[in-house]
């Protein structure tokens, strides 16, 4: 392995030689003269300032003045590229004698002649053929966040972006066009500055740093990227020195963060949990001993309910109402001259909404990077980042915040001599449990991560239409966590009372990803024809390695390492993947109307079958711009109009390093008593196991009106996964329950529009932007005709994949009431176990029996929303900016966890304050949603009762904002307010309609996780 | 200079497509395990490969209790109404409300084939490995006999199983196998601990105690007999057992003893190591002592136990006066740490003093010499009636027990007083369900276990604070002497038939 990697590096040092050879041999130059003038609009005829000038192919370059006049050194022959936001960049001919130029500028919102970043490359808007998203940044707003996931948030048709939780410095879950695969992950790929760092962004990028965002979405725009394409791919490009400027920009932006009262999941408090208690033990002599208790038959602690004195609500206990947000970034650019660099510190600090969590973090970036003669430009980026983070397991039942809900609310946070009250709960069948308060205070729970990327290309141009670029790029990331239990509090089971043993863990990560391309590249313009080709060359590497320590029994909570614990265990431990790649594309216009696009790429991965290393990814394109035809009459209608298509497959893979291999696992004895040890078979070895690949079709039309003030994307797109990587299941007689295997066929279709708006009344500018997507899945083939398969649990929900239907459906019993009488349970089909006040299920299969498994559960609910909005309004009015911007889900389901774990009624938990409305007796039968607390039988199951709509728009952000009035301190200086998450309207009674607690599959379930805090922020920022 | 260009754009074209090394570049192996395909080569590979069905035999017995003890009338549990979690699968067992779902079932299924997939891997590969031949020899004597055990087991839970004696190669051949009739995997077993008798040792060299022997599969052999009602076969491989050297300890709690580990009554002992984290442990009481007995039972802070495979008050009341058996098998109840007696009975004998929590020491007992006297007795009782012989057997365990023996029996009185000794002398060991299955016929179960579900039901063993059972409880059918083929596996593979009744 050492010596092919070697070998790969020879390859790229022979590669530099040669070129640098060549460039010596191909340097000359031409005579420049001086020339002048002056950029005028066209519209109404005013003089341009700060209109950027650059004569092509090379790095010279300069910017209009004040005064809109500019001079610059150009030679005969020479073209000069003037461009400027809001205008379409020209390209003016200097000819030799002619020294000064009027140049005129037509204004063009929504510039066609803007230029996005592609795979690989850069395109000219207007000849794009596939299906991409710009992210607008200035549609994003002031947002206050650690995470650059949160700026694609509503931001682009098709891309939806889902914030499960509250805490600190969380990476959004981003899904382009769906879920494309029931057993490989469907993340898509991000690619920073041009390397494909994976697919997660992690916690290290600064959203700050962030210049520009492209979703690449259809096949023809990912098959470049192969194998990690099929999910979608986002290009992000961090900010570089603009042309001919130097600034030093500052930054600065506070705030405080609070859980609103409706982001609370509301329980029973002291005083009527009691009183269910009390009730608890008097329905169930009445049921089943027929009488009426006698008082002492009630335990003391629930006798007298009102006269409880004590009433926690353990989650407000956790709260850190008010918590900090701050954020600083300073940032110096220097784009004069040839070279241009950029530095940027950057430090951020949230505050967690629950007490002692919160998230740390510091960045630097410099990059540098330019022209070094007219044949070698270069670039060189370096960022480092570290993180440090207190955080605690929030999510689910038995973790932090699910324990703070159902704690007994009848104890204290205190005790009276103000120490913790070390165990709540505990006695008459609630269940004991740790003060969540004590352990977040006592326990030891740190993230720290450092991470330094670097990356740099050199490029070479020569027979003036041809470029060769070489790049590398690396990663180095490593993270130390830690968690330390002290022997203090109560343990992380059911009724574990202090003091425990107290435990330890701590474990090093580090990741090493090294990344190389080569690509060549030509580019000609030939009268009306115009061809760019790109031919590649990448390898990537990424090794893995951890050492993990355990301690347990420590002699005192002070001493917190391993050296202190009384027994270590320890383990370690290594993972590889890598891949290689050859690809080629090539784009062909003709007359600026007939727009082609083909790209290749063939892949290898460690991660596939000895048989199936290699997969190949072709992908087509094509478009039409009607509106150039000379048929197309001249109407304000029109501005532009193009028509596209687009095939192509793509591969993913992600599935795990070594899934094709069958790997010997340990499974240690005891002989002659001591240990000998064991090895066995750990999976089914498939070493036909290949890519999963995605057929996706897309039609596509982009249109723009009246001068560019209205434009309009549609997109049509099939995407179709075969050969899924599926574990599948298989006899048992085999040994194991479950091979990986490629079967399986999953489509997406959908429907995605955007539609921008942009307008101006008086001095009062008006933009709006509103993106919708309309996204349709369905199994189509897993492995036999009926075959399906079920994620999650009896007790939760199970996620279904079925074919011909979408995927991860809920199943559950059908609730179609609650028996209020014996009689009523006698004449329904058997459901052993039923009492008065038991939900009453459908028995579907109609055999007579409700039986107690999965033979009745049918599908009770859709994760999938039917479509997803995301709208932004911005404006400005003389010196006042706004954006305010919504995101929307619409009719889909989300099964509520915490009403199966409470809703029971067994009262081992404290339950929903909704649940005081339950059904006591057919005189009384609550609300009809509560079931009785004399059995807990058929309420923990999987039920559609659990299961609610989670139709909601959130307002996600607003942002107001003033700029101050030019002054010859700080030439450009503005405030703004910002709120983050301010209003959520839904009628989904649970705190996070986008919560999804489960991984993979399992999707849609709500299982209480860290609270979503509002965030009021109000910042400056300063330009010098 | 165009010269120079064109050698330049060659040379980047050759670069690209040089693909001399990709293949190298895209071999990743997991750097912390070994592949299979290697594996199975050297004589160290095949020992551990063998060590390594042990291993799975070793965390496979942990569970074993629900289906031969727990099931039966022997144990039962201490209700806890706040873990509702195994309703539907471990007390599914105890209450006889199984069903192909269930969850527990389908463990047991899949565990037996997962291990059997390493005997047979490793049984086919034994040929072409670099072991020794005497090597060869013990490792395929071993894998036979685990086979054999666990298609007893098999056979025995779900009547026609399918039978694998050799690893798939690919998915699709899975589907293939079907279930073969019960006859057919008894000559399979019979098959298999025919080879083991042959090619085990006697014994093993002290690095190796712990390896299933000769004698432990003339044992088993003969407990396979004496289930097919062969009692010939069954007396004949018996009878090879008792000139091995094995005996009777002097003192019944020594057979329990982690201090005293593979003495001379032990044929054959799953083996387990304490007061370390390696993971080979036992933890049997951690399973069984009552669930609120807070540090009481097992000495630990604060340490519950499961509250499982709960002795009824029919077992304990069987124990006659003075039997010595009784303080060691089981304890009536504690008494808690605020010094409060607390009536809950629980399984004692896997209760030893142990440094770690959760982590204990104790091996258990899978064959040992006092069921092969028993088995002998029943089987001369079956051909002879109770000879001198058989009385002989019985009365040297009643002897140890310290009880009188008995005397002057018919062959059905005998044959009572001796499943009553085997259900004491054997108690908590995993034998009860195969016992009742083996000497009574359908009806005669039925009867008898809806019997004693009835009591159960009208005076529980531990209180259910309140809370009534449920109509189905403690109901038996004659369908469920066997267990259904779990629900996964019906669903993948339609060709399978299910055990009648489910």
């Amino acid at each position: 392995m050492r010596k092919c990697y070697d070998s790969v590096q020879i390859k790229l040092r022979m590669l530099i030689t040669v070129l640098l050879i060549m460039v010596v041999m191909v340097g000359y130059s031409r005579q420049a003269s001086q020339i002048s003038g002056k950029v005028v609009s066209v519209e109404d005829n005013e003089l341009l300032p700060g209109v950027s000038i650059l004569v092509k192919g090379t790095s010279r370059g300069t910017v209009t003045n004040m005064d809109g006049e500019f001079s610059v050194q150009a030679a005969s022959g020479d073209v000069l590229t003037v461009s400027f936001i809001g205008f379409t960049t020209q390209e003016v001919n200097v000819n030799g004698g002619q020294t000064t130029y009027e140049i005129l500028l037509e204004s063009s919102m929504g510039d066609l002649g803007e230029v996005v970043v592609v795979g690989y490359g850069s395109q000219r808007k207007a000849d794009i053929t596939s299906a991409i998203s710009v992210i607008n940044m200035d549609n994003v707003g002031e947002v206050p966040t650690t995470n650059v996931t949160r700026l694609l948030q509503g931001q682009a048709a098709g891309v939806q972006v889902r914030q499960n939780s509250g805490r600190p410095g969380e990476e959004m879950e981003v899904t382009i066009r769906g879920i494309g695969s029931l057993g490989a992950g469907s993340q898509p790929l991000y690619v920073v500055d041009g390397f494909p760092i994976g697919t997660s962004l992690g916690q290290s990028l600064n959203p700050a740093d962030v210049e520009s965002m492209t979703v690449l979405k259809d096949a023809a725009s990912t098959a470049i990227y192969g194998a990690r394409g099929s999910n979608g791919v986002i290009l992000i490009t961090t900010k570089s020195a603009k042309e001919g400027t130097v600034n030093l920009d500052f930054v600065a932006n506070q705030g405080i963060q609070n859980i609103p009262d409706g982001r609370r999941t509301k329980m029973m408090n002291g005083t009527e949990f009691a009183q269910f208690k009390n009730d608890s033990f008097v329905d169930r002599i009445r049921y089943y001993e027929k009488r009426e208790p006698a008082l002492e038959e009630i335990p003391l602690e629930f006798r007298f309910p009102n006269q409880n004195t004590i009433s926690t609500d353990w989650f407000d206990e956790i709260l850190n109402q008010n918590a900090k947000f701050q954020n600083y970034n300073v940032t110096l650019s220097s784009g004069k001259g040839g070279i241009r660099s950029l530095v940027s510190v950057g430090y951020i600090n949230q505050e967690g909404a629950v007490i002692e969590t919160g998230f740390e973090r510091f960045n630097v970036r410099a990059n540098i990077g330019g022209k070094i003669n007219d044949f070698i430009s270069m670039g060189w980026n370096i960022a480092a980042s570290r993180s440090n983070e207190d955080y605690a397991s929030t999510n689910g039942r038995s973790a932090l915040i699910g324990r703070a809900l159902w704690a007994d609310p009848r104890y204290p946070v205190y005790n009276e001599d103000g120490s913790f009250n070390d165990y709540i709960g505990g006695t008459n069948g609630v269940f004991g449990t740790a003060n969540v308060v004590q352990e977040l205070h006592e326990m030891e729970r740190t993230l720290t991560e450092n991470n330094l990327l670097t990356n740099g290309f050199l490029e070479f141009t020569f027979l003036k239409d041809f470029k060769f670029r070489t790049s590398v790029n690396a990663i180095l990331d490593n993270s130390d966590q830690k968690e330390f239990r002290p022997s203090t509090l109560a343990g992380t089971g059911f009724n574990q009372a202090p003091p425990r043993e107290a435990s330890l863990y701590q474990r090093r990560n580090e990741t090493l990803n090294i990344a190389a391309d080569q690509l060549l590249s030509y580019s000609k313009i030939l009268g009306r024809h115009k061809v760019d080709g790109l031919l590649g060359f990448s390898a990537q590497e990424e090794t893995f390695k951890y050492l993990q320590g355990n301690g347990n029994e420590f002699p005192n909570d002070q001493v917190t390492y391993l050296s202190a614990a009384i027994r270590q265990t320890s383990t370690s431990g290594e993972a590889d993947w890598s891949l290689m790649a050859y690809f080629a594309r090539a784009n062909y216009s003709f007359n600026d109307r007939y727009l082609f696009s083909a790209s290749f790429r063939r892949e290898g991965s460690s991660r596939f079958g000895s048989d199936n290393k290699w997969g190949n990814f072709p992908a087509f394109s094509a478009g039409w711009r009607i509106s150039e035809e000379s048929f197309m009459p001249e109407t304000p209608w029109i501005t532009d109009l193009k028509i596209r298509g687009s095939f192509g497959i793509t591969g993913n893979n992600a599935i795990g390093n070594y899934s094709s291999l069958s790997n010997m696992g340990i499974s240690n004895y005891v002989l002659g008593n001591s240990i000998a040890n064991g090895q066995i078979l750990s999976n089914f070895a498939n070493s036909n196991l290949g890519w999963e690949q995605s057929q996706q079709t897309d039609i596509g039309l982009d249109w723009a009106m009246f001068d560019n003030r209205l434009s309009l994307t549609a997109e049509y797109y099939n995407r179709l996964t075969n050969n899924m990587l599926l574990s599948v299941e298989m006899p048992v007689i085999s040994g194991f329950t479950q091979s990986l295997d490629n079967v399986g066929q999953v489509r997406n279709r959908g429907l995605e529009l955007a539609l921008d708006y942009r307008t101006k009344f008086n001095q009062l500018n008006i933009r709006s932007n509103v993106n919708l997507t309309i996204n349709r899945n369905e199994v189509l083939e897993i492995r036999g005709e009926n075959d399906e398969i079920w994620a999650g649990g009896f007790y939760s929900t199970y996620s279904v994949s079925q074919v011909g239907r979408p995927l991860a459906m809920f199943h559950g019993f059908e609730m179609v009431g609650i028996f209020d009488t014996d009689a009523e349970i006698e004449a329904w089909p058997n459901q052993d176990g039923a009492v008065p006040g038991t939900y009453k299920y459908l028995d579907t299969n109609g055999d007579g029996v409700i039986s107690y498994d999965q033979q009745d559960m049918i599908e009770i609910g859709n994760p999938h929303p039917d479509y997803v909005l995301g709208y932004t309004l911005g404006g400005d009015f003389k010196n006042f900016d706004f954006n305010l911007m919504f995101t929307g889900a619409f009719n889909y389901d989300v099964f509520r966890q915490i009403e199966g774990s409470t809703m029971n009624m067994d009262g081992v938990f404290n339950i929903l304050q909704s649940g005081v409305n339950r059904w006591r007796s057919a005189e009384n039968p609550g609300d009809g949603r509560g079931a009785t607390s004399n059995t807990w039988k058929w309420q923990r199951e999987s039920n559609s009762r659990y299961v609610y709509d989670a139709t909601h728009v959130w307002l996600r952000n607003i942002t107001l904002g003033y700029t101050i009035p030019k002054n010859p301190i700080v030439p450009n200086a503005r405030v703004f307010f910002s709120a983050e998450n301010p209003f959520l309207f839904t009628s989904y009674i649970g705190t996070n309609p986008e919560a999804r607690t489960r991984g993979g599959i399992n999707i849609g379930v709500d299982d209480e996780s860290y609270p979503m805090p509002r965030t009021f922020t109000l910042g400056a920022s300063l330009r010098f | 200079m165009k010269k120079y260009l064109n050698i330049t754009v060659i040379c980047i074209g050759f670069l690209l497509l040089s693909t001399a090394c990709d293949e190298e570049f895209l071999n990743k192996t997991d750097p912390t395990v070994l592949v299979s395909d290697n594996f199975y080569q050297t004589e160290k590979q095949v020992i551990q490969a063998v060590n390594g069905v042990y291993g799975q035999l070793r965390s496979w017995h942990l569970s074993q209790w629900q289906y031969t003890e727990f099931i039966s009338d022997n144990t039962t549990l201490h209700f806890n109404q706040g873990d509702r979690g195994q309703g539907p699968s471990l007390e599914a067992l105890e209450f006889w409300q199984y069903n192909p779902a269930t969850g527990n079932i389908t463990n047991l299924y899949n565990s037996t084939y997962g291990i059997m997939v390493n005997a047979n891997t490793t049984l086919s590969k034994l040929p072409e490995s670099n072991a020794t031949d005497a090597i060869k020899m013990r490792s395929e004597g071993e894998l036979k006999m685990i086979r054999a055990y666990l298609y007893f087991h098999l056979v025995q839970h779900f009547g026609d199983v399918i039978i694998i004696t050799e690893p798939v190669k690919s998915p699709a051949e899975a589907f293939e196998y079907n279930r073969s009739p019960v006859e057919t995997v008894y000559q399979q077993i019979i098959s298999d601990l025919n080879f083991a008798v042959g090619a085990l040792p006697a014994s093993h060299g002290s690095d190796d105690v712990g390896r299933v022997t000769k004698g432990a599969a003339l044992s088993l052999l003969g407990k396979v007999y004496l289930t097919r009602k062969n009692y010939s076969g069954a007396i004949e491989a018996l009878n090879q057992v008792t000139g091995l050297g094995y005996g009777l300890l002097q003192k019944y709690e020594d057979i329990f003893d982690p201090q005293k580990k593979n003495h001379q009554e032990s044929i054959w002992d799953i083996q387990y190591q304490g007061d370390n984290q390696i993971g080979v442990n036992s933890n049997f009481i951690y399973t069984f002592a009552p669930r609120e007995s807070v540090g009481a039972v097992i000495d630990f802070p604060g340490q519950d136990g499961g509250g499982w495979n709960t002795p009824t008050n029919e077992i304990i009341a069987l124990y006659e006066e003075g039997d010595l058996r009784k303080e060691v098998s089981l304890k009536e109840g504690y008494t808690n740490l605020q010094g409060v007696y607390v009536g809950v009975p629980y399984i004692n004998k896997f209760n030893h003093p142990h440094t770690i929590r959760g982590v204990t020491n104790d091996n258990w007992p899978v064959i040992r010499y006092a069921d092969v006297l028993l088995m002998l007795a029943e089987a001369i009782n079956e051909v002879d009636g109770p000879t001198g012989t058989a009385y002989g057997y019985l009365n040297e365990i009643r002897d140890r027990a310290g009880l009188e023996p008995v005397n002057g029996l018919g062959k059905d009185a005998f044959r009572e007083v001796l499943l009553n000794e085997r259900r004491i002398e054997l108690a908590f060991e995993n034998h009860r369900w195969f016992d009742l299955k083996r000497t009574k016929t359908a009806s005669e179960l039925v009867t008898m276990l809806n019997s004693y579900g009835l009591r159960e039901r009208a005076n529980p063993t531990t209180s259910r604070e309140g809370i009534p059972f449920s109509n189905n409880d403690f109901i038996f059918e004659a369908f469920e002497i066997l267990f259904p083929i779990p629900q996964d596996q019906m669903r993948i593979n339609s060709s399978l038939v299910q055990n009648p009744g489910y």
